[in-house]
């Protein structure tokens, strides 16, 4: 990508984390794909994160507990933290950046209105949840989702995402992910209370928060402080660890192969 | 900036829909074409056209049968199936196709029916378990109208417009993927579609029948008429890309930027889709060679297939956050390979079936008439 589409989109990153704090106050409207009322949940609250990540050390502590807390198979992560390694090629000076990923709780989510039996929605409290009773198994909310925050759950067969603990914020603990952040990167909270954390580190730090993949049109509710533009969308990276197959194309090692 | 990045650790996401999925576009798209070729014989009742129409009426129902089999082989709650009925959800295209389906599915059914129905009374006045089959079939030796079969023709083709609208929208609509984001999409799914049909026509006319000259001249002409129309809507589509006049076909080029394997796959379609619309063209003008017209009905329905698989499996391997691409090695069990030999094996069963127990090759009931 180029220098001015990349400044672009960091604009765009920008305004659209913003636009995200103005309520989307109607969608209802009967099209198709459009996103359908919402149900269940607290509706004076909005929840949402932001990840502070000149905190995060990319330790996977998250990664680690939320696995743990919400028993995913080996192989499928409801949050995971990239790690990106990024050389200046003239002086050969590298750094490291982390970015943990996780669903976006997005404003305009695309995996709601495409779910066939109304498996998937939103409540009111914004958090998108899955009802892995309903759920058939369709995969399509897999596919809409722009941020690979989905899988399909191999033990249940069901459609799997982050669900920002709902199980725990509900009883008035945090998340997973929350608890055990050694740097205190992850911050959830109402967005609609002004004197909650989240909402002062938004207004304090305004102009500087980002989002992923603005251009989705998603709003997404996870907002990034510290943020590198190049990252905002799918970045321009070569893959390390990754190549797991040899010259044969035999599976090399990978450590969850035995799906 | 000048700066290589490199992905540490980057997480490997299966794909979420199976080659069943690819089965189903795959069945459902051959249904709704062949549909259509047999309007001219079947349902305007033109003589020269009845030939294509027999042919065409077995494809459309066996492929309609066996569709829906692999949409539901490719759910991951299969038994689940009835969820889609007691949780409508008409904001959602593919409970919109639900709901299309079955009804489209009952109206080829009735069509099919309709038309072999003259013959199978026929059939059930002789002797022998077959004929004792027709006369269930057929439930009693009363005349149908010809307006019940131009009812059920007319409705199954309404239907079908349903189905090719739904099978496309469904994927098109997908933001994440830029290269399913194209309104030409769902345009290139119905084209492809009339040439796998009609090349499967051919097919079943070179083994199943006497090779009919008629069937293989207008299938063919239907596949170069559509061949020039895909190639017509490719063009505009990889110019929206270039131009930038489309963002999301931008941005599919972009996500496939530098990679030799698209570019190869990109080729490769390029020729083959000219060497079909080719031979399909010296075929036509030398009646010599019209008898090898299974050459060409060969190219036209791995055009239809290739197209879906790279559509549907291949797009998925293209990484939405992470760097590089995921690889995507078909798996033997029920969910790779297994699916795909079944779901062909459980087509060839519905046609071989249906070749024993109906006299589909006599004259359509479009002809008692
Ligand atoms: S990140 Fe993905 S799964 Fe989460 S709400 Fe947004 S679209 Fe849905
Ligand atoms: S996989 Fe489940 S939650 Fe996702 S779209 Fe299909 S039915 Fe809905
Ligand atoms: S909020 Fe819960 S489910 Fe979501 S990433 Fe954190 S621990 Fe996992």
């Amino acid at each position: 990508m180029d220098k001015i589409r990349r400044a672009l989109l960091g604009q765009i990153a920008k305004l659209t984390a913003g636009a995200a704090l103005v309520p989307l106050s109607s969608l209802a409207s009967a099209g198709i794909n459009d996103q359908p009322p919402r149900r269940e949940g607290d509706p004076e609250k909005r929840y949402g994160m932001l990840i502070d990540l000149r905190a995060c050390i990319g330790c996977q502590a998250c990664t680690v507990s939320c696995h743990i807390e919400n028993e995913a198979p080996l192989g499928s992560f409801r949050t995971i933290v990239s790690q990106y390694e990024v050389e200046h090629d003239e002086t050969g000076d590298s750094a490291t950046f982390m970015l943990p990923r996780l669903c976006n709780h997005c404003e305009n989510p695309p995996c709601v209105p495409v779910c066939p039996v109304q498996a998937t929605f939103q409540r009111k409290d914004g958090i998108v949840v899955v009802d892995s009773d309903v759920c058939v198994g369709c995969a399509y909310c897999v596919q809409a989702c722009p941020y690979d925050a989905r899988f399909i759950n191999e033990y249940t067969q069901t459609a799997d995402k982050c669900t920002f603990c709902a199980h725990r914020l509900d009883v008035g603990l945090l998340p997973a992910c929350v608890e055990s952040c050694v740097g205190g990167a992850r911050i959830i909270g109402d967005i609609r209370d002004p004197d909650s954390q989240i909402s002062r580190m938004m207004k304090e730090h305004y102009s500087e928060l980002m989002v992923l993949k603005p251009e989705m049109g998603t709003a997404p509710h996870v907002f990034y402080l510290g943020m590198d533009e190049r990252f905002v969308s799918r970045p321009d990276a070569k893959p390390a660890i990754w190549d797991v197959r040899d010259q044969q194309g035999e599976e090399i090692g990978y450590e969850f192969s035995g799906h | 900036m000048n700066s290589a990045v490199i992905e540490v650790l980057a997480p490997r996401y299966g794909i979420a829909w199976y080659p069943w999925a690819v089965q189903y576009f795959f069945l459902i798209a051959v249904s709704y074409s062949a549909l259509l070729l047999t309007v001219p014989g079947l349902l305007f009742g033109r003589k020269n056209y009845e030939s294509l129409a027999k042919v065409a009426l077995l494809v459309t129902v066996s492929c309609t049968l066996v569709g829906p089999v692999a949409l539901l082989a490719d759910l991951h709650q299969p038994l689940r199936f009835w969820h889609f009925y007691a949780n409508l959800t008409p904001w959602s295209w593919m409970s919109i196709g639900s709901l299309l389906l079955p009804v489209y599915l009952m109206l080829v059914v009735a069509y099919a029916w309709l038309a072999w129905r003259p013959a199978m009374q026929v059939q059930a006045q002789s002797e022998g378990w077959i004929a004792k089959i027709s006369g269930w079939v057929c439930l009693g030796q009363w005349q149908a109208p010809r307006w019940m079969l131009v009812v059920a023709g007319l409705g199954a083709l309404v239907l079908s417009v349903g189905i090719m609208v739904y099978t496309g929208a469904e994927v098109a609509i997908v933001k994440a993927r830029p290269l399913w984001n194209t309104h030409w999409l769902p345009v290139m799914f119905v084209l492809t579609g009339v040439v796998a049909a009609a090349g499967l026509v051919i097919l079943i006319n070179r083994l199943m029948t006497g090779n009919d000259r008629d069937v293989n001249e207008q299938s063919l002409k239907v596949i170069v008429v559509t061949m020039i129309l895909s190639a017509l809507v490719a063009a505009l589509w990889i110019s929206e890309g270039i131009t930038g006049f489309s963002p999301s076909v931008e941005q599919a080029f972009a996500s496939l930027q530098r990679n030799p394997e698209w570019r190869a796959v990109a080729i490769y379609g390029l020729l083959v889709g000219i060497a079909l619309t080719l031979t399909a063209i010296v075929m036509l003008r030398r009646p010599g060679w019209l008898g090898r017209s299974w050459i060409a009905g060969l190219l036209a329905v791995h055009i239809g297939w290739t197209f879906r698989w790279m559509v549907l499996m291949e797009v998925q391997t293209v990484a939405k956050n992470t760097a590089g691409y995921y690889h995507y090695a078909i798996e033997a069990g029920s969910s790779g390979l297994m699916g795909i030999i079944g779901t062909f094996g459980l087509w060839l069963a519905a046609l071989l079936i249906i070749d024993i127990l109906v006299p589909w090759k006599k004259s359509l009931q479009a002809g008692a008439h």
